[in-house]
């Protein structure tokens, strides 16, 4: 009976994803028909039934754009982009729809020891460090163990030296994945949604007005209390909004 | 001498009738010039007496105020010889309040007697419509001539217009010749505009119920800029006017005289009344009155580095040149440059009229949609006393050609001259393949998975320690190496003969193959067909020791011997036993 159950559900979702196809391909339809409405719609139902993909987000992104709804296409689009980092059409499309944004941030410039380490954690994804470290601590236990099995002290000395060598890249892929992780987990993007947003001194209607942000501004979420969420802007600004006003991006 | 005589005789005839005169009866009496007279009317007193005296004491005029006086006159006169004489003290009395007064008695000396004056009533009534006095030609420009203030609004809301018209009513019967302002008022706390008056009419109209003529001066509008109770500074004039007397020429034309007059209008207080708190707008800017708002731009569709005109404009009536129009917010990657004021605005009496315009001009530099969102605009209307939000609607200025805006991402630059693309990047077409994968998170780093991964090939390390201690133990062991290498190369050539173990026949006839097949093998030579001595001398050849190859030349004797010689379960064994530890020795010496 549980088996029956199982295969049922198998057989169900099974169906299910092969319906999302055929949503996908109505959707491609229509946005191509010009119904961006139509188009959107399809797309949020293939999330709905539990599936994602960087080219859904991306044409969700494209269907608000052609819309003229700025803070849903940046949304897709910067989602898109954790799914695919540097894709370039994606980039493309989302410096589109930036250009719509009314707020005008200026980046703080990064110190050099800060651009050093962020361009070497980013040089693999965290999964990628993980890998790496896999294979290079295979390699150091092949290594040391045909160091051990050597007779000549010449061949002996190499497998050696290449193995601690291995050893010690696998160590430091293991350390710079977990760095990589934390930085994954700490960085919480959200987009603006509302109009126009007032960030307050203090979570609460009484503090005062710090600077107000726009529709479509990409914004970093630090901490939580009730209703408002503490926020960073790119230049380094802080302060509370109203957690209603905006969409966080790692929401899957 | 006869001179002399006259003269004596004329002062004689002075003297003689002086003398006459006062042998008339002395009087002294009071004159009233009325009896009943109207509050605001005013009355004279004479006290009138026909011979010169002195110490002249007046009564105590009790109800009434002395305006003027007393004024001392005397007249003498002679007609037909009389001589007539009177001295007159007079005074100008205005009452105090109504009801009867007795003016009492003065007293005169003439001559050294005291006289006295009857005491008289006066009644004094309500005020009378003609006071019919005889007015001064100060009076009578006094009351013919009045400079009203006239105020549209006393109570008008902060930023309200207002209008303050001042007109100088002149009384038909005088003549205005010339009016100077002495003092210009000045409106603080508000906003004022001047509306010239470029021609005086003299204009027909009532004041206070009766026919005036009048001239409109000063025009003023005004937007009080404080709430709460203003002052508007009176206006004043010094008017020279030109007042008819009650004498007459020589042709019964009314003299005329001159006569200069101050006038001013009187001091208005003006009630401001705040704009109320409810319901106030955040959008709300100062503006009261009644507007429309438009936003405009000159195109939709450009292409990049070319400019459009942005114009927000408010028109309608109010204090259009007093509040700010409201900016629009426009997407940060376009550049805009400082707007230009415009404003068309015409000031009348019911207030200013016309429009105010801003205009921005805008350059995009990429290509690219770029919406303007709504701009909202409020104004308090003061006739409905609400406040009123316009909203512009959206316009998406839509830039079709021009280099992208690639500060995103590190893309090629599209401004390369020789590019062969020359548009740059398009917007990019949606993606074809959906890669659709399940929703969730399943981080490889840190799960159980990457550390089994991770740590398991460690293992393996240990165990290769262990694999090689082990094999270094079994080469250690001599003994037990040879038998081992012994059991192996018999495994290996003689395990047909051991199979065969029983038969006698068979087992000799395997065995001996077996030992030859073993010499082919080493020696690489077909041994078969040789004879034990070749065999033997092949052997001493690669040194063999001497025990080792008669070992191995017994034995393929007793191969040879055993195929005609019963031969016992035992002797097999130890023939099988003897070869593999002669091809043991064999194969340490080859």
């Amino acid at each position: 009976m549980k088996q029956l159950v199982s295969i049922l559900i198998l057989f169900i979702s099974i169906s299910g994803f092969a319906q999302n196809d055929a949503l996908f391909k109505q959707a491609t339809a229509a946005y191509n028909a010009g119904e961006y409405d139509k188009a959107i719609e399809n797309y949020s139902e293939i999330l709905e039934n539990g599936q994602h993909s960087a080219a859904l987000y991306f044409n969700l992104g494209n269907s608000h754009y052609k819309l003229n709804q700025i803070a849903p296409s940046i949304y897709y689009y910067e989602k898109a982009l954790l799914l695919k980092n540097n894709d370039s059409e994606i980039l493309n499309n989302l410096s589109y729809a930036r250009n719509m944004t009314i707020d005008a941030i200026e980046t703080l410039p990064e110190n050099t020891i800060t651009e050093f380490y962020n361009k070497l954690i980013g040089l693999f994804s965290f999964n990628q460090w993980g890998y790496l470290a896999i294979v290079f601590m295979c390699l150091f236990v092949l290594l040391y163990i045909a160091f051990y099995y050597f007779n000549y002290a010449r061949r002996k000395r190499i497998a050696l030296i290449s193995s601690i060598l291995a050893l010690l890249i696998s160590l430091i892929s293991i350390v710079f994945g977990f760095m990589a992780f934390n930085d994954y987990k700490a960085d919480q993007p959200a987009i603006v949604f509302a109009d126009e947003v007032i960030v307050k001194s203090e979570p609460n209607k009484r503090s005062q007005e710090v600077f107000r942000l726009h529709e479509g501004t990409k914004l970093q979420v630090s901490e939580e209390l009730n209703d408002w969420t503490k926020i960073q802007i790119a230049d380094g600004q802080t302060g509370w909004l109203n957690s209603e006003q905006i969409k966080l991006l790692k929401d899957f | 001498m006869l001179r002399k005589v006259l003269l004596i005789l004329t002062l004689l005839f002075f003297a003689l009738s002086l003398q006459a005169q006062d042998e008339k009866a002395v009087s002294f009496e009071m004159k009233l010039s009325k009896k009943k007279l109207g509050i605001n009317e005013r009355l004279r007193v004479e006290f009138v007496m026909n011979q010169d005296g002195d110490h002249f004491t007046p009564p105590e005029f009790k109800g009434f105020k002395v305006l003027m006086g007393p004024l001392q006159s005397i007249s003498q006169s002679w007609v037909n010889g009389v001589r007539s004489y009177s001295k007159t003290y007079s005074y100008t009395l205005a009452p105090t309040a109504r009801g009867k007064f007795t003016i009492g008695q003065a007293t005169i000396e003439i001559k050294g007697k005291t006289y006295k004056s009857l005491a008289k009533q006066v009644e004094v009534t309500v005020a009378v419509d003609k006071p019919n006095d005889q007015m001064t030609v100060y009076d009578v420009a006094d009351e013919s001539l009045y400079l009203v203030a006239e105020v549209s609004k006393s109570k008008p809301y902060l930023n309200e217009g207002l209008s303050v018209v001042y007109k100088l009513y002149v009384a038909p019967t005088i003549n205005v010749s010339n009016y100077t302002p002495l003092d210009n008022p000045k409106y603080n706390n508000f906003w004022s505009q001047d509306i010239p008056v470029t021609t005086r009419n003299v204009k027909n109209g009532t004041f206070k119920g009766k026919p005036f003529r009048y001239v409109v001066l000063k025009r003023v509008v005004l937007y009080p800029q404080k709430s709460g109770t203003l002052e508007i500074e009176p206006l004043s004039l010094e008017v020279t006017v030109d007042v008819p007397t009650n004498k007459r020429d020589f042709f019964g034309r009314k003299l005329y005289s001159q006569t200069n007059k101050t006038v001013s209008a009187g001091r208005r207080t003006i009630n401001v009344k705040p704009l109320p708190e409810e319901g106030k707008p955040a959008s709300f800017s100062g503006a009261v009155g009644n507007f429309d708002f438009e936003v405009t731009t000159s195109k939709t569709s450009l292409n990049a580095s070319e400019s459009l005109q942005a114009k927000v404009e408010v028109s309608g009536k109010g204090n259009l040149k007093l509040f700010q129009l409201p900016e629009p917010s426009l997407p940060s990657s376009l550049e805009v440059y400082d707007p230009e004021f415009d404003e068309k605005v015409r000031t009348n009496l019911s207030g200013t009229t016309g429009k105010v315009s801003n205009s921005y001009t805008i350059v995009p530099e990429f290509r690219g949609k770029y919406p303007i969102p709504p701009i909202v605009f409020s104004y308090f209307n003061p006739k409905t006393e609400k406040y009123e939000s316009l909203s512009s609607e959206e316009i998406i200025i839509n830039v079709v050609d021009g280099p992208t805006n690639n500060a995103v991402g590190n893309l090629p630059s599209a401004t390369n001259r020789q590019s062969v693309v020359g548009t740059g990047d398009q917007f990019n077409f949606i993606k074809l393949t959906p890669d659709l994968t399940t929703i969730g998170t399943n981080h490889f780093i840190g799960s159980r998975r990457f550390w089994l991964w991770l740590l398991l090939p460690l293992l393996l390390i240990p165990i290769a320690i262990l694999v090689r201690k082990k094999r270094e133990a079994i080469a250690d062991d001599v003994s037990g190496n040879k038998i081992r290498r012994a059991n192996r190369l018999a495994r290996k050539y003689l395990s047909t003969a051991k199979k065969a173990m029983g038969d006698k026949d068979s087992f000799y006839v395997a065995l001996e193959k077996g030992l030859h097949n073993y010499l082919k093998a080493k020696l690489k030579i077909e041994t078969a067909e040789f004879s034990k001595d070749k065999i033997a001398v092949l052997l001493n050849e690669k040194e063999v020791e001497p025990t080792t190859k008669d070992g191995f030349i017994g034995l393929l004797k007793n191969c040879e011997q055993a195929r005609y010689s019963p031969f016992s379960q035992v002797q097999m064994q130890q023939d099988y036993n003897k070869a593999s530890e002669v091809i043991s020795y064999l194969d340490k010496q080859l």
